[in-house]
């Protein structure tokens, strides 16, 4: 890893973060910001040349959704979340194709909404209803999880 | 006239569940819709109401050819988690059956390819390879799909037996390099089949964040035991094989090229290999917290997020499977192709539909 490109990661860190809120680790950098702006976020890993490896969608509570976008830039994984409101956060996949069916995938699993885009179902069939396979809503996540042990 | 031809979910040309529904112009195919999800089997959901040992029994399967990989990319995560080392011979150990798995999973895929062609024999040729990598497997660790090798920590058993393992490497390195290569490069109809078939641009590779030999086909030289090194690869000399052209026939000629450095490394593997202890204390007390890991699987990059509450049970897993980041691109592929080269380009880029739905 290139002391250049630490500088390309840490410069667009510290523009999506106030200079602040992000944190070295050896498994990556981390940026957890409520109010992250994806979509510049977006538009500067798209002109850092950074390779979107996927995005994790983790239900935190009230039906929020915490959502880390984790990019590959020159071998460093950056992974950078934002909070979903009202379970929706805006789209990247204009801005980053390569997020089109990762955002696709979490509507389908979790019925989170990407805002501005059309969601075709990736995983379930046309008439099916979103967020029916993984949500915690739906099963019995803190009461199941010692019984099947 | 225009015409939409439904390929799938089951169909003669497909190895697992999944659908193309081209639209055609003639016999040019104008555009096309991909359907995946057939083999869902809520991987995550289960993996979340388990132990972390359990855990690694359930991410053997999300995939029945690169098992190995999942289990070691789970493993690998908790570890940072539980800030554990792993000694050196198990790392080893572990870079010896990932590449042997890698070399399965070539042999399949290029059989596959051939039956595609409609080439028998060279399909028996790479099947009967792929036999031979898997009796080596099951002498190693019981079995020829779930090894069981990772565990937390380390490894769950030695290889007891180098020397075979040495001689069918030295055997299969001998058979790419002397008959799989000539014939996939030279035959007449092998190349009619695959040279300037399903091209994707570099562009597009990198748009569309694809991994693996796909993108490495395409002038994409990324390669996670490269350029994130992890187990006993930073200690290893091997060459990423990377083409140009982007077409069918480059991602054969990469994936051939795999099979020869991943001989090379295993052999290089158990040269360097120290003595010692393959894993590290039986319980593992994970604390809370989240971490990602990823490896080079042989479809490419496989990447695992999990969290933890301090439990023994992950609050969160997530999997991402490179045939999900390498699917979409097929699309561009077939735009312009031939309906008869469609079931090739799908082939070309050696998808796993299960691995996709989990």
């Amino acid at each position: 890893m290139s002391v250049k490109s630490m500088d390309k990661g840490e410069e667009i860190l510290a523009q999506l973060s106030s200079g602040k809120g992000w944190e070295k680790r050896s498994d990556g950098w981390w940026l957890e910001t409520p109010d992250a702006n994806v979509e510049k976020m977006a538009h500067l890993m798209t002109e850092a040349k950074a390779r979107l490896v996927t995005i994790t969608a983790y239900e935190v509570s009230n039906d929020e959704f915490r959502i880390i976008y984790h990019w590959d830039l020159e071998g460093r994984m950056l992974n950078i979340s934002a909070m979903t409101r009202e379970k929706s956060i805006p789209t990247v996949a204009m801005i980053h194709p390569a997020s089109d069916w990762a955002e696709r995938e979490i509507h389908d699993y979790f019925a989170v909404q990407f805002t501005g885009r059309e969601l075709a179902p990736l995983f379930l069939n046309p008439e099916s209803s979103p967020g029916i396979f993984l949500g915690r809503s739906q099963d019995d996540h803190k009461e199941g999880k010692g019984e099947e042990r | 006239m225009s015409f939409t031809i439904p390929i799938g979910p089951y169909h003669p040309s497909l190895e697992e569940p999944f659908k193309l529904e081209v639209k055609c112009e003639g016999e040019i195919v104008q555009d096309a819709a991909m359907h995946v999800t057939f083999n869902f089997r809520g991987m995550e959901w289960l993996a979340q109401r388990r132990n972390y040992s359990q855990v690694i029994a359930l991410v053997e399967r999300v995939c029945g050819i690169c098992s190995d990989l999942h289990t070691l990319t789970f493993s690998r995560a908790v570890e940072q988690l539980a800030g554990l080392s792993v000694p050196a011979r198990a790392q080893y150990i572990r870079v010896i059956i990932a590449e042997l798995e890698r070399l399965t999973s070539h042999a399949l895929w290029a059989g596959i390819a051939a039956e595609v062609m409609g080439f028998q024999t060279l399909f028996m040729t790479c099947f009967g390879l792929r036999e031979r990598l898997m009796d080596i497997l099951e002498i190693i660790s019981g079995n020829r799909v779930h090894y069981a090798m990772n565990c937390i920590g380390g490894v769950n058993r030695e290889i007891s037996n180098p020397e075979a393992v040495l001689d069918i490497v030295k055997l299969i390195r001998q058979q790419v390099e002397d008959r799989l290569i000539p014939l996939f490069t030279t035959d007449r109809t092998i190349r009619a089949r695959c040279i300037g078939i399903g091209v994707l641009k570099k562009e597009e590779a990198i748009k569309w964040g694809v991994v693996g030999p796909t993108a490495r086909a395409s002038g994409v030289s990324g390669d996670i035991r490269r350029s994130a090194p992890y187990a006993a690869y930073g200690q290893l000399e091997f060459n990423v094989p990377v083409e140009t052209a982007g077409d069918v026939f480059s991602r054969v000629v990469v994936r051939l090229l795999e099979m020869v450095e991943s001989c090379r490394m295993i052999e290089q593997a158990f040269k360097q290999m120290p003595p010692g202890a393959i894993r590290g204390p039986e319980f593992v007390e994970v604390p809370p917290g989240e971490t990602v890991a990823r490896s080079e699987a042989p479809r490419g990059e496989a990447f695992y997020y999990v969290a933890s509450d301090g439990s023994d049970v992950p609050v969160r897993v997530k999997i991402r499977t490179p045939t999900l980041v390498n699917m979409p691109v097929v699309r561009s592929m077939v735009l312009g192709a031939n309906l008869a080269d469609v079931p090739l380009i799908n082939a070309s880029i050696d998808p796993c539909y299960s691995c996709t739905s989990r």
